[in-house]
C-alpha cells in the first residue's frame, strides 16, 4: 500500500514536467518565428525613415541618426512625379482588389448556398472541379490566360487582372463561405418559412446576417489575394499609368537607381491596407458563429 | 384551428419509400402523435405536412384547403423543432415578432400579442434576452411561443421535449398537455418515445418503415395492438413475445414450446389461433399479466429468473422462455434471486396471440 501512495504522485509530477518541457520548447520555437517574421518588418520600417546615404552604409546604422519622413512625404505628394506614380498604382491595386472582391462576394454567396443546401446531378463534381484550378501552380496558366485575354482584347486593361484573380480567388472563397452555411442549421431557414418568409426571404433576414462574419471573412481573403499579385498584374499590363502596386514599385524603383528608403516606405504603405484588414479579419474569426442558435 | 386530412401519402427517396400510404385524419382540435423508431419515417410525414419537402404523391388537406402545392408559408401552421431553430441573432421578443413581421401586421398589433404570448409562456422578463443567454427549457419555451403567437391552424412538434433533460421533460410534458387543453389546438406531433405520446396524444399513430402500422387511441393501441411491432414497441418494459406452435388435441387448443412445455388455451384463445395461417403463433403477454409463482400451480410453466431488477414501486423480474426475454412484475415484497426456479402463469383474458408468419394480432372472430 505505502509504495502505491509514495509512487504515484511521483509519476503525476514527471508527467507535468514532461508538458511544461513540451510547453517551453512551443514559446521558444513561437519566439523563434516572431524574430523571423517580425525583423524584416522592422527593418523596412526603420529603412524607410533613414537618408538615403544613411540606408546604403556599412556596417548598418541600426537606428537612423537622423530619422526622417521625407521619403513618406515625396511619395504621397501629387505635385511630385514620384508621388503622382505611386498615387495612382495605390488607385489601380485599390479598384483592381475592390472589383476583384465585389464580385467573388456576389458569386461566391449563392455558390457556397447552392452547393451547401440543394441536391442536384453532378453536384459533388462540380464542387470538386471548382478545386481543380488550385491543384496547379499558377504559373501554369500564365501563357494560356494570355493568350485568351489577347483573344478576348482584355490585354492592357484592369478587367483581365478582375477576371484572373477571380478564378484564383472564387473556389477558396466558395469552399470557405460553404464551410460557413453547412454550420447553420437547416432548420432556421424551414422556421423562417413557417413563419411566412419566402426561400429568398429566409435567406436574405436569416441567414445572410448568421453568414456575415464568412462573408467578411471570404472578401478579405480575395481582396488580399488580388491586392499582393505579382506574376499576372506583371504580364498583363505593360502601360505605366495602369500598373498595380507590386509591379509598380518594383519597375518604378529601379529605374531611379535604387532609392532604398522610398522603396522601403511604398512597401510599407501598400502593407498597411493588408495588416489592417487582417486585424479585422481575426475578429471575426474568433466571434462565434451560431452559438445558442440550436442545441447540438 | 382545423382538421388534417392525409390521404394516400407516399414520399420516396429514389428507389426508397420514406412514407408509404400513410393516410389518416386529425380531427379539429385534436392531439396526435406520430410515434415509431429512428427512420420510420414520422419526421418525414411531419415535414409533408409543413411543405418543408415536396410530395411525391398523395394529398394534404388542412382545414378545408389541399395544401400539396402550397409553400410552408401559406399554410398556416407553426412548427415547434427539435432543436428550437430560434433565431440566435434576435432577441426573444424579435423572435416572437418576426412571423408576425412577415404577415405585415400593424406595429402596435405586434407588440400586443407578442406581450400577451410572454405573459402566457411566463418569460415577460425574457424579452430582451438572447437565445443563447436562455436555458433550455426557456428556449424551448420560446420556440412555443413563435408558434403560439400567430394563432396558426395546426401546431406541428418534431420531437420538441427530446433535448431536455429527464426532469425538464416530465415538467414540459405537462405544460404542452395543458397549452393543449387551453387552446384546443390541433396539434400533430412527432417523438419516438412511446411514453410521451401515451400520456399526451389523443391519438397515436404508431409508424414503422415508412407504414402507418396503428392509428387509434393510446388505450386501445396499448390493450389492442394490431401486430407485433406495435406490441413491442408502445409500452415499458416492453411486451414480451414468445413464439409457439400451435396443435390440437382432443378438442382443446394447444400451444407447445421448443423447450417441452405446453399451454392450454381458453376457448376464446383457441378461436383466435384457429384463424391463424401457420402454425407458428407468438404469444404476447405484457409484464404486468402475468404472474410469478415460486411453486408449480397448475397452468403455470417453469422458468428460471435470469436478473431482477427491484425499482422501488415494482421489483421486474426477466426469465428466459423458448428463447424469448419475458418480463414479469412483482411487488416488491416479493424477493427472488436470480437463477431461482420460478413458475410462471398468463392471464388468459389479457394475453395476445400473433401469427407467426404475418406478425398480425389475432382474432377471435
Amino acid at each position: 500500500m505505502s509504495t502505491i501512495a509514495e509512487t504515484a504522485p511521483r509519476r503525476q509530477t514527471r508527467r507535468r514536467m514532461r508538458v511544461d518541457g513540451w510547453r517551453w520548447g512551443g514559446r521558444i520555437f513561437l519566439v523563434f518565428m516572431l524574430f523571423y517574421t517580425a525583423l524584416p518588418m522592422i527593418w523596412m520600417l526603420l529603412t524607410s525613415i533613414k537618408s538615403g546615404f544613411a540606408a546604403m552604409q556599412f556596417p548598418p546604422q541600426w537606428w537612423p541618426d537622423e530619422p526622417t519622413l521625407a521619403s513618406y512625404q515625396k511619395l504621397l505628394d501629387p505635385q511630385n512625379s514620384v508621388g503622382q506614380d505611386f498615387l495612382r498604382f495605390f488607385w489601380n491595386s485599390l479598384f483592381v482588389s475592390t472589383a476583384t472582391t465585389i464580385l467573388s462576394v456576389i458569386v461566391a454567396v449563392p455558390a457556397a448556398y447552392a452547393f451547401s443546401r440543394f441536391r442536384f446531378p453532378g453536384r459533388n463534381f462540380l464542387f470538386f472541379a471548382v478545386l481543380l484550378r488550385n491543384m496547379f501552380p499558377a504559373v501554369i496558366f500564365l501563357v494560356p490566360l494570355f493568350i485568351l485575354m489577347r483573344m478576348l482584347g482584355l490585354v492592357n486593361t484592369h478587367g483581365s487582372l478582375i477576371l484572373t484573380y477571380l478564378t484564383f480567388g472564387l473556389p477558396l472563397a466558395i469552399w470557405l463561405l460553404k464551410g460557413f452555411y453547412d454550420n447553420i442549421p437547416v432548420q432556421l431557414e424551414q422556421a423562417a418559412r413557417i413563419d411566412g418568409a419566402t426561400r429568398f426571404q429566409a435567406f436574405i433576414l436569416i441567414v445572410m446576417p448568421l453568414s456575415t462574419p464568412g462573408i467578411i471573412a471570404t472578401a478579405i481573403y480575395s481582396f488580399i489575394g488580388a491586392w499582393n499579385e505579382y506574376i499576372y498584374a506583371y504580364t498583363f499590363l505593360s502601360k505605366n499609368e495602369q500598373l498595380t502596386l507590386p509591379v509598380g514599385i518594383q519597375r518604378f524603383f529601379s529605374e531611379n537607381t535604387t532609392d532604398f528608403p522610398g522603396l522601403m516606405a511604398a512597401s510599407f504603405m501598400m502593407s498597411v491596407p493588408v495588416v489592417v484588414l487582417f486585424l479585422v479579419l481575426q475578429r471575426y474569426f474568433v466571434r462565434a458563429l451560431t452559438e445558442g442558435a440550436v442545441k447540438h | 384551428m382545423a382538421h388534417v386530412v392525409l390521404k394516400d401519402l407516399v414520399k420516396t427517396y429514389g428507389g426508397f419509400k420514406a412514407v408509404n400510404n400513410v393516410s389518416l385524419t386529425v380531427n379539429d382540435g385534436e392531439f396526435v402523435a406520430l410515434v415509431g423508431p429512428s427512420g420510420c419515417g414520422k419526421t418525414t410525414t411531419l415535414n409533408l405536412v409543413a411543405g418543408l419537402i415536396p410530395i411525391t404523391s398523395g394529398d394534404i388537406v388542412i382545414g378545408d384547403r389541399v395544401v400539396n402545392d402550397l409553400d410552408p408559408k401559406d399554410r398556416d401552421i407553426a412548427m415547434v423543432f427539435q432543436n428550437y431553430a430560434l433565431y440566435p441573432q434576435k432577441s426573444v421578443y424579435k423572435n416572437l415578432a418576426f412571423p408576425l413581421q412577415m404577415r405585415k401586421l400593424p406595429r402596435d398589433e405586434i407588440d400586443k400579442k407578442v406581450k400577451d404570448a410572454a405573459r402566457v409562456l411566463d418569460m415577460t422578463h425574457l424579452l430582451e434576452r438572447k437565445p443563447r443567454e436562455l436555458s433550455g427549457g426557456q428556449q424551448q419555451r420560446v420556440a412555443l411561443g413563435r408558434a403560439l403567437v400567430r394563432d396558426p391552424a395546426v401546431f406541428l412538434m418534431d420531437e420538441p421535449l427530446s433535448n431536455l433533460d429527464a426532469k425538464l421533460r416530465v415538467q414540459m410534458r405537462s405544460e404542452i398537455k395543458r397549452f393543449h387543453q387551453d387552446l384546443k389546438a390541433t396539434i400533430i406531433y412527432v417523438t419516438h418515445d412511446q411514453l410521451e405520446a401515451v400520456t399526451m396524444a389523443d391519438k397515436m399513430a404508431v409508424m414503422n418503415g415508412g407504414f402507418l402500422q396503428q392509428y387509434d387511441s393510446p388505450a386501445q393501441v396499448f390493450a389492442h395492438p394490431m401486430n407485433m411491432f406495435v406490441a413491442s414497441f408502445i409500452g415499458s418494459p416492453a411486451m414480451s413475445l414468445i413464439p409457439l406452435q400451435a396443435s390440437t388435441a382432443n378438442g382443446n387448443t394447444v400451444l407447445t414450446s421448443a423447450e417441452g412445455w405446453t399451454l392450454k388455451l381458453s376457448p376464446r384463445n383457441a378461436r383466435k389461433v384457429a384463424g391463424a395461417t401457420t402454425k407458428k403463433v407468438v404469444l404476447g403477454a405484457r409484464h404486468s399479466t402475468i404472474k410469478l409463482h415460486k411453486s408449480a400451480v397448475p397452468g403455470s410453466i417453469p422458468a428460471k429468473a435470469y436478473t431482477v431488477e427491484p425499482t422501488g414501486d415494482v421489483t421486474f423480474v426477466q426469465a428466459f422462455l423458448s428463447g424469448a426475454i419475458v418480463n414479469v412484475s412483482v411487488p416488491p415484497t416479493i424477493t427472488v434471486a436470480p437463477d431461482e426456479q420460478i413458475w410462471l402463469e398468463f392471464d388468459q383474458e389479457r394475453m395476445h396471440l400473433f401469427d407467426g408468419e404475418t406478425e398480425m394480432a389475432l382474432k377471435a372472430d
